[in-house]
């Protein structure tokens, strides 16, 4: 499991016009705790997933992932993507078992573990399926899987549940809570969904767009174990009203401060 | 097994006249009816060319009809060398094989160098820029071009008629493997380096295999454009072969052999393809399962 601390980080992407993706961004993660970042699209909030993934290069500021600077991707920060970006030609099993086959990890370990994590996620009986006979929430189940297998220090997600219907969306964030319940892993998880965001996190970062930053960090003290019931629930319609009136307000300043 | 897989983005013409392991759909109702109604136009042609034809010719002499042409055929690939004084009897059999080693050993040439050199233009930044602008340059100088700096190069030989090959098959191959390699889902390179492969690994893993339905294509197009050019090199680089009889055939007057010639080509060309269909459909395996949704 590991921490995370950004200080003061800003991601501008040059140009003839040069574009600050983020400004000045801080935010400290602690160890298994689960984050989600908030907002709406083109707040940066990809941007920041994708600094801390080691896919894009900061700017200014730090990002420390255990106390060292992050370096380029690789399996201690496994990342799920929306569109699940599996390898079509390979079967899920393949899939599941691509990190360690690329690491050298010897067959006989890695076999059992990613039967026993196709187990967790449901997939034990799809092993030798391709991901284009399975459905959208299936293939998303995949690319957790294939992370999970890797016992990754951190777990990136971006929007992985945003392209699925609203019937499977509620069984894949069962699935996470789940999952994350037994494994404990620090989660940092992007998402415009208000809802997906509460249910899912210890505490909820809303960002706004202009300025690209986090514009306030809501702790959210539901119980766990928590499941879809919570949605239902008095609190979390007061942690909604207030996420909303904070989520009209960031986007209110940005556009005053875009005039 | 008689229904067909379905694959959106696959062109339809893709599918092999006849696959392995469907065998049985050959014969299902829908592949016989198939069938039957492909072969209505080419059978009406020849019928049509055999009863408009007058004492087996058309044209005042010029054309033979059908069945003179198949006698010619057969003649030709089943007659007695004898002496060897008629070159068109019991022949056939030698000129197919000139001509289709040819093609195969330009082919091989066009395709061991073409691959790689496609994957390192469509990988790597180096390559776009060091070696594509060449190839772009090369490009437009049809193969037919080419045929002198052949012969002078490497005489009247085979060897100039596989360089034509080489170089006739090399373009659409690297062309196509470019576009696949340049075109790989940028989250498949990021997936894979998040779960710790290298750089070969990547290129390997990942780059190679989601190019192959491109190469595939480029492989395809290529072995079109390899039978055009074992044709036009052997009417003139080279003294035997399908392109050296059909010229041969053509001056002494004999057309049936010409037609019979140019229906052999044409069957090797169709041939060919299925050939490397099966070949892809058994590569590409992933892509024609029956997707469940």
């Amino acid at each position: 499991m590991a921490s995370i601390r950004i200080s003061d980080l800003s991601k501008i992407y040059p140009g003839p016009r040069p574009v600050r993706a983020l400004d000045q961004v801080d935010l400290d993660v602690a160890e298994g705790e689960f984050i989600a970042l908030l907002g709406p699209s083109g707040c940066g909030k990809s941007t920041l997933l994708n600094i801390l993934a080691g896919f894009e290069p900061l700017t200014e500021g730090s990002v420390l992932f255990d106390g060292e600077r992050i370096g380029k991707a690789g399996p201690d920060r496994g990342v799920v993507f929306q569109e699940a970006a599996l390898f079509p030609w390979l079967t899920v099993f393949e899939n599941v078992t691509f990190g360690p086959r690329v690491q050298g990890v010897s067959k006989n370990v890695y076999d059992a573990a990613a039967r026993e994590i196709l187990a967790l996620v449901g997939l034990a009986d799809f092993a030798g399926s391709y991901p284009s006979q399975l459905s959208g929430g299936m293939r998303q189940r995949v690319g957790i899987a294939r992370v999970l297998v890797m016992k990754p220090r951190a777990l990136l997600m971006d929007e992985p549940f945003g392209a699925l219907d609203a019937q499977t969306r509620l069984t894949m964030q069962e699935l996470l809570l789940e999952v994350w319940q037994r494994l404990k892993v620090t989660v940092v998880f992007v998402t415009h969904d208000i809802d997906e965001a509460i249910l899912l996190a210890d505490r909820v970062c809303v960002m706004s767009a202009r300025p690209a930053r986090i514009a306030r960090q809501i702790p959210i003290a539901l119980e766990r174990p928590r499941s879809i019931e919570n949605l239902l629930s008095p609190e979390f319609s007061a942690y909604k009203a207030d996420i909303m009136h904070e989520m009209r307000t960031a986007h209110g300043q940005g556009l005053v401060a875009a005039e | 097994m008689a229904q067909t897989p379905k694959m959106t983005s696959r062109p339809a013409s893709a599918s092999p006249l006849f696959s392995i392991g469907s065998v049985a759909s050959i014969f299902s109702a829908s592949s016989v009816k198939k069938l039957f109604v492909a072969s209505i136009l080419p059978i009406a042609i020849v019928l049509i060319w055999q009863f408009s034809g007058n004492n087996g010719s058309l044209f005042g002499g010029v054309l033979p009809t059908p069945d003179r042409v198949a006698s010619a055929w057969y003649t030709w690939a089943f007659g007695s060398r004898g002496m060897g004084l008629n070159p068109y009897s019991g022949t056939w059999f030698d000129s197919l094989v000139f001509s289709t080693t040819r093609v195969l050993q330009g082919f091989a040439v066009a395709v061991i160098v073409g691959i790689p050199t496609g994957i390192l233009i469509g990988w790597t930044r180096m390559a776009a820029h060091g070696i594509d602008p060449t190839i772009q340059l090369l490009r437009p100088i049809p193969i037919t071009a080419w045929l002198p700096f052949s012969i002078a190069v490497f005489g009247i030989s085979s060897l100039g008629a596989i360089f034509l090959i080489a170089l006739g098959v090399f373009y659409p191959v690297v062309i196509n493997t470019t576009q696949g390699a340049r075109h790989v889902e940028r989250n498949l390179v990021r997936a894979a380096q998040m779960m710790g492969a290298s750089r070969f690994d990547i290129l390997w893993r990942v780059v190679v295999p989601a190019s192959l339905p491109a190469i595939f294509t480029g492989l395809r197009i290529g072995l079109g454009i390899g039978w055009t050019a074992v044709i036009v090199a052997e009417m003139i680089a080279v003294k035997s072969g399908l392109g050296y009889v059909l010229w041969d055939a053509y001056y002494v007057g004999r057309m049936d052999v010409v037609i019979a010639d140019m229906a052999t080509i044409g069957l090797m060309g169709l041939i060919s393809d299925q050939l490397i269909l099966m070949v892809e459909r058994y590569a590409l395996a992933w892509r024609y399962v029956n997707a469940n949704r």
